[in-house]
């Protein structure tokens, strides 16, 4: 019997990705709003949100993508088992994605991808995490002995591995937001960079007053009001702060960079605080958007990663965007100039204000981007408009989806335009899109 | 006139030294009524947890019953019922939800009892938990209690017993539970009812069972979890408790939807194992 003839091979195009809707919890500090809430039960929340105002109950999307930074061991399919209480069709599949605070920006990538290949019509990225209900580990010595202890198969060797047991080893190990191969906190990684920068500590805090009033002033003229849905009684972002003066952020003491012969600049105000929150946005083809009557807010145009060798090399722990951003530019032909909004995820101002110098000095951009003369100047009038991470605050995972949905409401508000969103991440990565409308 | 209920386990000790009247009695005619309610997220995060129901920003479907526990207890223990609080059998529960109540609403929860009607085992009485948010007309909330008080008397004929509804058939979804030891401990801390067939052995079998329960609300709202997500704002559960469920113990939940023609929505069901003993059955319907 001969094989049947193989189809002839097809390029097929590749699709436009519209950002349709999105939607959040109202991020909270941790240990408050949300203290007993999960990863999950937060992502259930956002995604529930998000089919509610859609009118997508019972739908059936090609896949929902998620992630959370914090996660337990037991939500190995945190993103399926949050499907399964949604009011979406239960045959939606779903998958997980980590990548530190790039997750929920990365769950986009992915999911566009698919969209563009014509492999899905119409799905939703996020992520959620939750400070407050943060997994705790046994002792790694008491692991090791519970693993023997559970391959044991006679008396003996199960005395042997019961003799591995150390009083030491009852007390768990707590999640540390330090990097794995520094053993840095985060934030004093930053605080590096700040100092290597000569980041302003009036600087920051310039920054850290703009986010909350722009946040505040966002949440006034009711351009939430699609994008956010109340979760437990909290109707706004807790950790928004809409009086705050630059006299109060000034009285703040140092927290980061204590021990660097720079004065230390990074306080409590122009860093941002552990949260707990969810985000998503739904994702489809210009085509399903108009059979499901749901109007494009803006396109997901393109995206790109980065990584830095902060381990081996001193660079900057959250730099990597500063080396995404003009490869991504580039190869759209875009220029800094052509940008009406900038998103900069706010994980510490300084790390805004370092990524903004890095581009705009002329000696970094050619030795260490390769490029002809400096990247150029962001219009500050242009960034974060908003609000961003140290008003709303950062639940790691969530972050993205809510610049994403941010970003495209943005750009639709204003009838069109060109932007660039740039996440710093964990492990010296980053991730940067550009979205136009 | 509605009253303010006393804490619970003084309830419970109250009804142990009250005596009870014997012979024919009037339903009570008092209603209880608790103003100003509040959910405390945390005690509904561990019951949520507990069932099975992801923590949202509306109550899950039975959860408005434990906010009305307190008062019926109270009713049944400052009325002439003829019988007393421990020995009573939680034989069948509805919940109405017209609306879903969110979590941070302040509420009004009434308690009264409906209907006093002998049964083959002794009496049965029915207690309706209203539950509405301050300032709202009707109730979004009902909940019926069906209490059996065994080898009470009440005059008149026994009623002829309701049908159960029908079990999930061969086709339906399964599900296992290992339902721990420690259920009825856990679930008796978050929902106040401290009976002690639910917490331990030992006291379990002083009142004649061999080991501890679980709460049949418990086991309802486990069951009703599973169809999280797929009911409609507007729905009913009725629920049959059959046999008790003996702890530990691994049991098979069943559930299916019900065709369009008989009425929509589900029915579930938990059994043993070896489906020789059927724990509990309900039906779901959209309102």
């Amino acid at each position: 019997m001969t094989a049947p003839t193989p189809p002839p091979r097809t390029t097929r195009a590749v699709r436009p990705v519209a950002v349709v809707a999105g939607n959040r919890t109202p991020f909270a500090k941790a240990g408050g709003r949300y203290a007993q809430a999960s990863a999950k039960d937060l992502l259930v929340a956002a995604v529930d949100g998000l089919v509610a105002r859609t009118g997508l109950a019972g739908e059936r999307l090609g896949e929902v993508v998620a992630g959370a930074v914090l996660k337990h061991s037991r939500d190995l399919n945190l993103t399926r088992e949050a499907v399964l209480s949604t009011a979406l069709d239960p045959a939606t599949p779903a998958f997980d994605v980590s990548q530190a605070c790039a997750t929920g920006l990365e769950t986009a990538v992915l999911l566009a991808g698919k969209i563009a290949l014509g492999q899905v019509d119409a799905g939703i990225a996020g992520g959620a995490d939750s400070a407050s209900d943060a997994p705790i580990a046994v002792d790694e010595g008491l692991r090791r002995v519970l693993l023997a202890l559970n391959r044991a198969r006679t008396p003996g060797a199960r005395l042997k591995a019961l003799a591995g047991l150390r009083p030491g080893q009852v007390v768990p190990e707590l999640p540390r937001n330090a990097e794995a191969r520094t053993g840095l906190s985060m934030g004093e990684h930053a605080a590096r960079t700040a100092a290597h920068w000569g980041v302003s500590r009036q600087a920051q805090d310039e920054l850290a007053l703009a986010s909350h009033r722009n946040l505040a002033a966002a949440y006034e003229r009711g351009f939430f009001d699609d994008l956010v849905t109340p979760y437990l009684g909290l109707r706004r972002d807790g950790l928004l702060r809409p009086d705050t003066t630059p006299a109060k952020l000034a009285e703040l003491e140092p927290v980061f960079g204590r021990d660097l012969e720079a004065p230390a600049t990074m306080t409590a105000g122009n860093s941002t605080p552990l949260t707990d929150g969810a985000a998503a946005v739904l994702l489809a083809t210009d085509e399903w958007a108009a059979e499901h009557r749901l109007d494009v807010l803006a396109h997901l145009v393109d995206a790109q990663t980065a990584a830095v060798d902060h381990v081996h090399r001193g660079e900057g722990l959250l730099t990597a965007p500063v080396h995404a951003v003009p490869v991504l530019l580039q190869r759209n032909g875009w220029t800094l100039d052509d940008l009406d909004v900038v998103e900069v995820h706010e994980a510490f101002a300084s790390t805004v204000l370092a990524t903004l110098a890095a581009w705009e000095d002329e000696e970094f951009c050619r030795e260490r981007l390769g490029l002809d003369g400096p990247l150029g100047r962001v219009d500050r009038a242009k960034l974060n408009v908003a609000g961003s991470s140290l008003a709303t605050g950062h639940p790691f995972a969530a972050t993205g989806a809510r610049i994403l949905a941010t970003t495209a409401k943005l750009l639709a508000e204003r009838g069109g335009g060109r932007a660039l969103i740039s996440i710093c991440a964990a492990g010296g990565q980053g991730i940067a899109a550009l979205v136009e409308a | 006139m509605g009253t303010t209920p006393r804490p619970l386990a003084a309830n419970y000790l109250r009804s142990l030294v009250v005596p009870r009247p014997r012979g024919a009695v009037d339903l009570p005619r008092r209603r209880v009524e608790q103003h100003g309610v509040r959910v405390d997220p945390f005690r509904l995060a561990a019951w949520s947890r507990l069932c099975g129901y992801p923590l949202r920003s509306r109550l899950p479907l039975p959860y408005p019953h434990l906010l009305g526990f307190t008062a019926q207890v109270q009713l049944l223990v400052s009325e002439p019922f003829p019988f007393r609080l421990l020995g009573l059998v939680h034989v069948a529960q509805e919940f109405t939800q017209h609306r879903p109540l969110p979590v941070e609403a302040e509420l009004e929860v009434s308690v009264r009892a409906v209907a006093m009607a002998p049964h083959r085992r002794g009496a049965v009485v029915d207690l309706v938990t209203e539950v509405r948010a301050a300032g709202d007309g009707a109730p979004a909330w009902r909940g019926v209690s069906r209490y059996l008080a065994p080898g009470a008397r009440l005059p008149g004929a026994v009623p002829p017993a309701e049908a159960d509804p029908p079990a999930p058939g061969p086709g339906a979804a399964v599900g296992r539970w290992r339902v721990g030891a420690s259920t009825g401990r856990r679930y008796a801390e978050v929902s106040g009812d401290v009976n002690p067939i639910h917490l331990a052995a030992p006291a379990a079998r002083l009142l004649g069972f061999r080991r501890a329960l679980a709460h049949g609300l418990w086991t309802a709202s486990r069951s009703l979890a599973v169809l999280d997500g797929r009911l409609p704002d507007a729905v009913r559960a009725d629920v049959r408790f059959k046999a008790p469920l003996l702890l530990p113990a691994t049991v098979e939940h069943r559930h299916e939807r019900v065709p369009e023609r008989e009425g929509g929505g589900w029915r579930t069901a938990v059994r043993s194992r070896d489906g020789a003993r059927t724990h509990l059955l309900t039906r779901v319907t959209p309102l």
